[in-house]
């Protein structure tokens, strides 16, 4: 209803072009702590935001604003005024939008309360012990149904889930307590997957509570078994993402090989449309661009760019999209093999970052385990450091491949020459 | 001048009234916080520009809070039915009895917590700005910002773009119960600035910023910033990797509130304890940091963009010292958190958003200053770095273990500034010995609003924090 009477007033204000986004969310949301409920919630919101273009001396302006629930007519058409004055305030050098495109989601999604109660079931069915158990866990599953319009025709319905799983794992032995944190991101609930991890996490609880001080390694091959690894595939897929290219961050052409003198293994990365179970499978991106399967990058080599339209038509490039989800490949050895010799495997960061900018990474230990290449021990505390562009040219990563949401990537990577600050000698 | 509160919140109190009188007829305790928050953004680079009304703390909607059977229960929603609150009431108890139906299929026991005091209270508060974020001349302020980055790009030799934000939010929230009104409006601004420079395919930036409780007239600030930071990015390009090892380090006011941010803010927060997640639960009233550590926390503790006159939950802001010459005294603490404790909530319950649940969140985290100079600070160490630039940090609080990454270094010799630069660098070590080796605080002190804050990788929501330069021992990588 709402909707209807913006586009009259948009249309009688006579804007250049227009996308409207409608997103209607309804969440549940379940806090526990140990296994006792801490609180439920219910979220049921809808979000209509509107983006209005301006062309004027070979410019293209927008300007885009929340139309704030509860406007009224005189409130829209104010809103629109000022979207108006705004977008000739940005002088950004002019560019096309997406061709008008029609769909709507067929599928029905499974009832909100039912992926709840899975979540709430498997949490319940977990092989916890005396000295190894769950401290809190935080539940939230949403229904998500987001309508996109636009002034060139474009109307995009879409349907989707999303859910994540929050978990705080303790273990504990004499007066010792030790926690480990987990974020699971997925669509709906995959009972066996979080099972699994969780019980493994479980079991990592105990080793973090015999772990001694990381040794100071100097340089050392560190290897990635966790989610931290995709910190460094987006790296990667940052050098061939538009935006960075025009802004001159990313300094590859197609072509060239992503970062130089790749000497390891040679990553190959793709858009996915679609992965099992993942929160971000949709038809049609955030802009309205169809999404499809795409080689970004083959062998080491960046072949296609991806990103949002404006970057991409001031780079002279059509038909990209904002892809959901993301395939790495490329490895060429076993895990057992990765796992060969003097290395540190690191399970546990505080926060491992990768800049964007210019790939620094860097990461406190809170869990690892140092293979010298005959004794393996558990540490904890310390750093690692370096910059993935220089890294990149030893990468080794593993064939068989793991799924982190909207990731699916090698299951474990390895990287030699990483500084590794440790807290003994 | 005053920021006038918001009308449509003022239009939407008698029929949130409404509901929660219908409400009150099936559960024990009911309050709502109804938010309005208006806002800009302008982003302004070389190479593009953007502009939308969205902040991080733009907003307007409810949230429900409803208490029966030891258990609080809460509905978020931005659809207000004015014309039929009672229904709307109505619709709202029908699906939370569903949600709580579900709860009672699969078993759940409830965390049984007290009923919240609901005690007579009306409180109205505007709250001093200079310039409203609604009738800022954002003309003149594109111009401004591109004129800035434009400057930026003349003086940086190296420079490929030089990007500047400018935000500026009109914060309103109302909290209504049976028995209380209280309602704020206040303004905060934060702007940055982040040249980018490239050298031989090497590529450094610096980041610097400006933020108040106070309007647009804040960006002023930002030219400044961009000299300093266009030189920090240039300096950058020829800076070298440190070699890991534990120093004598000098942290300046950012870094110090990094600090004080993940090493005892995060550790404090007393909705942990209720987990049993902080070591810190265990260690009050001992001694955590030498005697030169006094840490303060709360909405009163400083005039910043997380300076409020009530939290999410209703509760007047306050000022902790949580640190007092180095024994732990208290953390903070939520409304729940408090019951649960059996301690009084200190006015740092807070929410991402309407949308959120209410978590005990930092507001303004603060070292207090000490009696030295910067010189003698630095004449003191015979080898180390004064770091400077914050990026980002973690907390730990289970294991007290901190994480800082930090910008650069300055190399210290004998008693001197050598010139030589490293970055960037990663500050790793266990709270009590960082805090522990404190040996010299400066006089000078700063306060940072810029960042946000996130509780374990979610929930983001504004803060600040600062103090002075501090000299301690720390481990870099």
């Amino acid at each position: 209803m709402m909707l209807e009477e913006l586009k009259e007033l948009l249309k009688e204000a006579g804007t250049d072009a227009w996308e409207i986004t409608d997103l209607k969310t309804l969440a549940y949301e379940f806090y526990f702590i140990r296994h006792r409920l801490d609180q439920n919630r219910i979220r049921d919101t809808r979000h209509v935001t509107l983006k209005v273009y301006r062309r004027f001396d070979g410019f293209l302006g927008s300007a885009s604003a929340e139309v704030m629930p509860g406007s009224d007519r005189e409130a829209m058409q104010k809103l629109i005024g000022e979207l108006q004055e705004r977008a000739l305030l940005i002088r950004n050098p002019e560019y096309t939008l997406n061709p008008a495109v029609q769909h709507k989601d067929e599928e029905t999604l499974p009832e909100i309360g039912t992926i709840a109660r899975d979540f709430i079931e498997v949490m319940q069915d977990l092989p916890e012990t005396e000295t190894e158990d769950i401290n809190s866990y935080e539940i939230f599953t949403t229904e998500n149904t987001r309508r996109f319009i636009t002034s060139a025709g474009t109307a995009v319905t879409m349907v989707y889930p999303s859910a994540s799983l929050e978990v705080v794992v303790n273990a504990r032995q004499d007066r010792q307590e030790i926690e480990l944190y987990r974020m699971y991101t997925s669509g709906t609930c995959d009972r066996e997957m979080l099972k699994k991890e969780i019980s493994r996490t479980l079991q990592t609880g105990r080793d973090k509570l015999r772990a001694e001080s990381t040794p100071e390694l100097g340089t050392c091959d560190v290897v990635f078994s966790t989610d931290a690894a995709l910190q460094i595939y987006e790296y990667f897929l940052n050098r061939v993402n538009v935006r960075m290219k025009y802004q001159g961050i990313s300094d590859i052409s197609i072509g060239d090989e992503v970062v130089p003198g790749m000497a390891g293994d040679r990553l190959s990365v793709s858009a996915a449309r679609y992965l099992p179970n993942s929160s971000a499978n949709r038809s049609y991106d955030s802009e309205g661009a169809p999404v499809r399967d795409l080689t970004l990058i083959r062998d080491g080599i960046a072949e296609n760019f991806w990103g949002a339209r404006q970057y991409a038509c001031y780079l002279g490039l059509d038909n990209t999209f904002i892809p959901g989800n993301f395939t790495v490949s490329g490895g060429t050895r076993t895990e057992a093999q990765l796992r060969q010799g003097r290395y540190l495997e690191v399970v546990e960061f505080s926060d491992f970052q990768v800049s964007p900018f210019n790939g620094d990474m860097a990461g406190e230990i809170r869990l690892a385990y140092y293979h010298d290449g005959e004794k393996v021990r558990i540490v904890s505390g310390g750093s690692v450091s370096g910059s993935v562009r220089e890294l990149a040219a030893y990468l080794c990563m593993s064939v068989n491949q793991v799924q982190y949401d909207r990731m699916l990537v090698p299951a474990v990577l390895r990287l030699s020459g990483v500084t590794v600050t440790g807290i003994a000698g | 001048m005053k920021a006038e509160f918001s009308e449509y919140l003022t239009q939407t109190a008698p029929a949130i009234r409404t509901m929660i009188a219908r409400l009150q007829e099936h559960f024990d305790y009911v309050s709502v916080l109804a938010t309005d928050s208006t806002g800009f953004r302008i982003s302004i680079s070389q190479k593009a520009r953007d502009i939308s009304s969205e902040t991080m703390m733009t907003e307007r909607g409810n949230v429900i809070r409803v208490y029966r059977d030891g258990l609080y229960s809460e509905y978020a929603f931005n659809e207000p039915d004015l014309a039929h609150p009672e229904a709307q009431a109505e619709t709202i108890r029908q699906a939370l009895e569903k949600q709580i139906e579900l709860l009672r299929l699969t078993g759940t026991e409830v965390y049984e917590t007290g009923k919240l005091a609901d005690e007579p209270q009306e409180l109205f508060v505007e709250m001093e700005t200079g310039t409203m974020p609604e009738d800022a001349d954002l003309d003149s302020l594109v111009k401004e910002l591109t004129a800035v980055s434009d400057a930026a790009m003349k003086q940086g030799e190296h420079l490929i773009d030089c990007r500047l934000t400018a935000q500026s939010t009109h914060v309103c929230k109302m909290f209504l119960t049976p028995n209380r009104d209280l309602r704020q409006s206040y303004v905060y601004s934060e702007g940055t600035v982040m040249p980018m420079a490239m050298k031989d395919g090497r590529m450094e930036y610096a980041y610097a910023g400006v933020a108040e409780r106070q309007g647009p007239e804040i960006f002023a600030g930002l030219r400044d910033k961009m000299q300093e930071a266009v030189r920090i990015a240039e300096e950058l390009l020829t800076a070298e990797r440190i070699e890991p090892g534990e120093y004598d380090v000098i942290t300046t006011p950012e870094v110090s509130g990094l600090i004080a941010h993940e090493a005892f803010g995060h550790g404090v927060e007393m909705d942990m304890f209720v987990k049993n997640r902080a070591l810190g639960k265990e260690y009050i009233d001992k001694r955590v940091g030498s005697d030169l550590v006094t840490m303060h926390e709360g909405a009163l503790a400083a005039v910043n963009v997380a300076s409020y006159a009530f939290d999410d939950e209703g509760t007047a802001a306050g000022d902790v010292i949580e640190i007092d010459h180095g024994i732990l005294k208290t953390g903070v603490c939520d409304a729940l958190s408090a019951l649960r404790l059996g301690v009084q909530p200190t006015g740092n319950g807070k929410r991402e958003n309407f949308e959120h649940k209410a978590y005990t969140r930092m507001t303004n985290t603060i070292f207090e200053p000490g009696n030295d100079s910067l010189d003698d600070m630095i004449a003191s160490i015979d080898y180390g770095y004064l770091l400077a630039g914050m990026q980002s940090g973690m907390e730990d609080p289970k294991h007290w273990g901190i994480q800082c990454i930090i910008e650069r270094g300055y190399e210290i010799r004998d008693g001197r500034l050598t010139g030589r630069v490293v970055t960037p660098i990663i500050m790793t070590g266990y709270v009590p010995d960082v805090l522990g080796n404190i040996t010299m605080a400066s006089r000078e002190t700063e306060v940072f609003g810029t960042g946000g804050c996130g509780k374990g990788y979610k929930e983001w929501v504004k803060v600040s924090d600062g103090g002075p330069y501090l000299k301690t021992k720390a481990r870099l990588g």
